[in-house]
């Protein structure tokens, strides 16, 4: 063989090779994605065995990804009943006790962190929200002339989110809460510029869940695992409120600051605090997107 | 080889090869650093996962009636081993009117109220039996009762708590569904000195930030 030669096959393997290198992330599509789910038909269009094959599907992907065979279901909302949040702004210390319940309830990726509820810490007298910090870090809270304002998806009566999504992947449902359907979800991210509450992430990577921290009780519009560029964000627990059960931030606040019901029941806690507590703020109400949170303060 | 095709000279040749070999290495050396990806390490720190004592639900406080359903040792609430009975123990004050917690009691530490005016154990041991409360309205309540007594003086916060509003509510929303748990006065609050001690809070959110910078320093001025 010539040197001519030489050079020119010895150029050309190493492009080849350069080119194999550079589509090697494709590799890496095989774990999140497949002909089935891309020939998914979108979720208002499926028929409930269309369901049952896809979530079949996700228990295996999960399987396959986690060694845990999760349960996973496509719960509906319930007649009668539309969910309303109330936080007890004088009882809140600040702990963040919620945020890593939410975490690890509804399997956020822990690497980068995504978490659904931001708490601010603000100074007494004041709803300014440009004076709030969320990266507070004292020994002991609550501190002295503050107080803490969790921030997480306000379910609104009128949601923005959902009018900018090109592709119908973000939308009500009847008992207030609203959803997203990862598999339709293009991630172009309108939606998290156009609500005016911080509340939806984006998985700019693949998210990263530990097998042990892995929560197995799945539903399909909630808490599955998502894929590097999506969208989510706090759904009030769907996979929980949906069967009676009380979201997972409520459940492990210590001062009971957080209360959740059915705001159609004249006997749930947040239909007798709407009627018998005095001060309420919807956050940012001037944005008229008429908020199912509602924060408020002890007399 | 035609007449108007120039060979080309050797110093045109060399440089070709020149060219080739150096696009050959830079080619060798692209692969090799996406085959490799060294940066895909270096901008993904570990974060550390957080602390299981902060997914934790149990109460911090454990209610007599907590004690009884587990079985515990109750041998701090047979009062009776030491006191006499029909013989009420004396309440001691120092020259400001503060009551003095004999040593056999000094785990407990007085506060309840403000400027020390709920110094009076009687307001809500029984007297005559330290085995009961003594309720306001003269009766006696038992030891898993201490909620009830508890209402009798802060009725608007009882009035929440029977309504689920006041403290927290684990299980369903929806009582057809499923229980709920209401926790006790005394599973968050201590009788003693009811306000909620402060605690240190979980970890804040680490940023999104390429590569990780150091944690944000806490502002001195702020947690003043």
């Amino acid at each position: 063989m010539g040197r001519r030669n030489f050079l020119r096959s010895s150029a050309a393997f190493a492009g080849l090779g350069a080119l194999a290198a550079s589509l090697s992330p494709l590799r890496e599509l095989g774990d999140y994605s497949s002909v089935d789910e891309f020939m998914q038909k979108y979720y208002k269009e499926m028929t409930p065995d269309d369901m049952a094959k896809v979530i079949t599907r996700i228990e295996n992907d999960v399987q396959r990804q986690y060694g845990i065979r999760p349960h996973v279901r496509d719960l509906k909302p319930m007649d009668g009943a539309e969910f309303v949040y109330c936080l007890n702004l004088t009882r809140c210390i600040g702990c963040r006790k919620c945020v890593h319940a939410c975490v690890n309830e509804n399997n956020q990726s822990r690497n980068p962190e995504i978490q659904y509820i931001r708490v601010l810490k603000l100074p007494h007298g004041s709803m300014d929200i440009d004076k709030a910090d969320h990266e507070y870090n004292p020994e002991s809270v609550p501190e002295k002339g503050f107080f803490y304002m969790p921030v997480q998806c306000q379910q609104c009566h009128n949601p923005p989110c959902v009018k900018v999504c090109p592709v119908h992947a973000t939308w009500q449902e009847k008992d207030g809460i609203t959803v997203i359907d990862y598999d339709w979800c293009i991630g172009c991210r309108y939606c998290e510029a156009a609500c005016p509450y911080w509340a939806r992430r984006f998985n700019f990577t693949k998210p990263e869940i530990p097998k042990e921290r892995l929560n197995p009780n799945m539903s399909y519009l909630g808490n599955r695992p998502r894929k590097q560029g999506v969208m989510e964000k706090c759904h009030f627990c769907i996979q929980r409120t949906r069967v009676g059960r009380y979201p997972a931030c409520l459940e492990v606040c210590p001062v009971g600051a957080r209360k959740f019901g059915n705001i159609l029941d004249p006997d749930s806690e947040v239909s007798y605090i709407l009627r018998e507590k005095r001060i309420f703020i919807q956050l940012k109400e001037e944005m008229g997107t008429n908020p199912r949170f509602f924060y408020y303060f002890e007399k | 080889m035609s007449s108007t095709q120039k060979r080309p000279s050797a110093q045109s040749l060399r440089r070709t090869n020149w060219v080739l070999g150096v696009i050959t290495v830079g080619f060798l050396a692209l692969a090799a650093a996406l085959l490799a990806s060294p940066w895909k390490a270096s901008t993904q720190p570990k974060i550390p996962l957080v602390d299981p004592s902060f997914l934790e639900q149990t109460a911090w406080r454990k209610s007599y009636s907590d004690l009884v359903r587990e079985k515990a040792d109750l041998s701090d609430f047979q009062c009776y081993v030491c006191h006499e009975k029909k013989n009420p123990p004396p309440l001691r004050y120092d020259e400001q009117h503060v009551l003095i917690v004999p040593d056999e009691h000094s785990d407990i530490k007085m506060g309840h109220g403000t400027h020390n005016r709920n110094n009076l154990c009687y307001n809500c041991h029984n007297e005559n039996d330290l085995l009961t409360f003594s309720i306001r309205d003269g009766n006696e309540l038992k030891f898993e009762e201490s909620s009830r007594l508890c209402g009798s003086c802060h009725g608007p916060n009882y009035r929440d708590w029977e309504a689920g509003v006041h403290g927290r509510m684990n299980g369903y929303w929806n009582h057809q569904l499923g229980d709920f748990k209401r926790l006790d006065c005394v599973n968050c609050h201590n009788p003693h000195a009811p306000k909620i001690p402060t605690r240190k809070p979980a970890p804040p959110p680490h940023p999104l930030r390429l590569p990780l910078l150091p944690e944000p320093q806490p502002k001195a001025a702020t947690t003043s």
